[in-house]
């Protein structure tokens, strides 16, 4: 198992210019609910990623508000019209206020 | 727990999830749903009842007495979900995702989780389309609603209908 907050974000090897490509993003979080008890009857607090935002250069184009039902190692995928090179950041915020990033660079395969 | 344990209890669970499956495809119990649904505003003939006060504040909330309407997004969930821990979601959309006309926003609600309204994707015309998947957790069968809001006020919907044999949320 990773650890906590290491992520990583998938895009395709070859990209062409205005494609819309999907972009894979995953992060080690344990997305804890709040309602499940440890072996040892210890509750659980609440630990989970609420705010996702992703950007292309430096437009916001996507956020994604998340609570614990998300699963355990959240995976997202959502799509891309890759219009320019430019890095793609995401930001993942969890309610104890730790803040995970990563990015992946949208380039263009030469013609 | 041990892995025997664990496998006779998982059996048992699929039996009793497919005999609970027979049962509802009986049909009593969804023409009650449809009779209830069609007096909601906007809504279609087979569209899911509104279960409680929770789901019914969450949708006044997000979309006011504006109509909901079924169509242009399509929620993909498998009919049975083995563990509601982790339970595959992929939400699409035929929607435009142009400057003048996009979906601004993609909800997803699950009926009787603890946190119904589970998650929000607000999207920009940047993402060309709408085609977003994920894994959520589910306490019990119940159903799914997925809805896309656009930049000019329309609400579109999907529902389905998951079994769950585990319950992923304690």
């Amino acid at each position: 198992m990773s650890a906590l907050g290491e992520a990583r974000i998938r895009v395709p090897d070859r990209i062409t210019r205005g494609e819309v490509i999907v972009v894979n993003a995953l992060i080690s979080h344990p997305m804890d609910t709040g309602f499940f008890r440890t072996v040892e009857g210890q509750p659980i607090p609440a630990y989970f990623v609420k705010d996702v935002v992703v950007r292309y250069g430096d437009q916001e184009v996507a956020r994604f508000e998340w609570t614990s039902g998300v699963s355990r190692d959240p995976v997202i995928s959502f799509t891309l019209r890759a219009d320019r090179e430019a890095p793609l950041s995401m930001v993942w915020t969890d309610n104890k206020g730790g803040v995970f990033k990563q990015s992946a660079n949208i380039a263009f395969v030469s013609a | 727990m041990s892995h025997a344990d664990n496998n006779s209890r998982r059996r048992f669970l699929r039996a009793a999830a497919l005999a609970t499956a027979g049962l509802l495809g009986s049909g009593a119990l969804s023409t009650g749903e449809r009779l209830l649904a069609a007096t909601a505003p906007g809504a279609d003939p087979g569209d899911p009842e509104v279960p409680n006060e929770e789901v019914a504040r969450i949708l006044k909330g997000l979309f006011g007495d504006r109509p909901i309407r079924r169509g242009h997004i399509q929620l993909d969930m498998p009919a049975a979900a083995e563990d509601g821990r982790v339970v595959p979601v992929i939400i699409e959309s035929d929607l435009p995702m142009t400057p003048e006309r996009h979906v601004k926003a993609v909800h997803l609600i699950v009926d009787f989780n603890p946190d119904a309204h589970l998650a929000a994707f607000h999207l920009t015309p940047a993402v060309g389309i709408v085609s977003l998947s994920t894994r959520i957790k589910m306490k019990r069968t119940t159903w799914v609603r997925a809805f896309a809001e656009t930049n000019t006020g329309d609400v579109w919907a999907d529902y389905t209908r998951v079994q769950v044999l585990l319950n992923g949320c304690g």
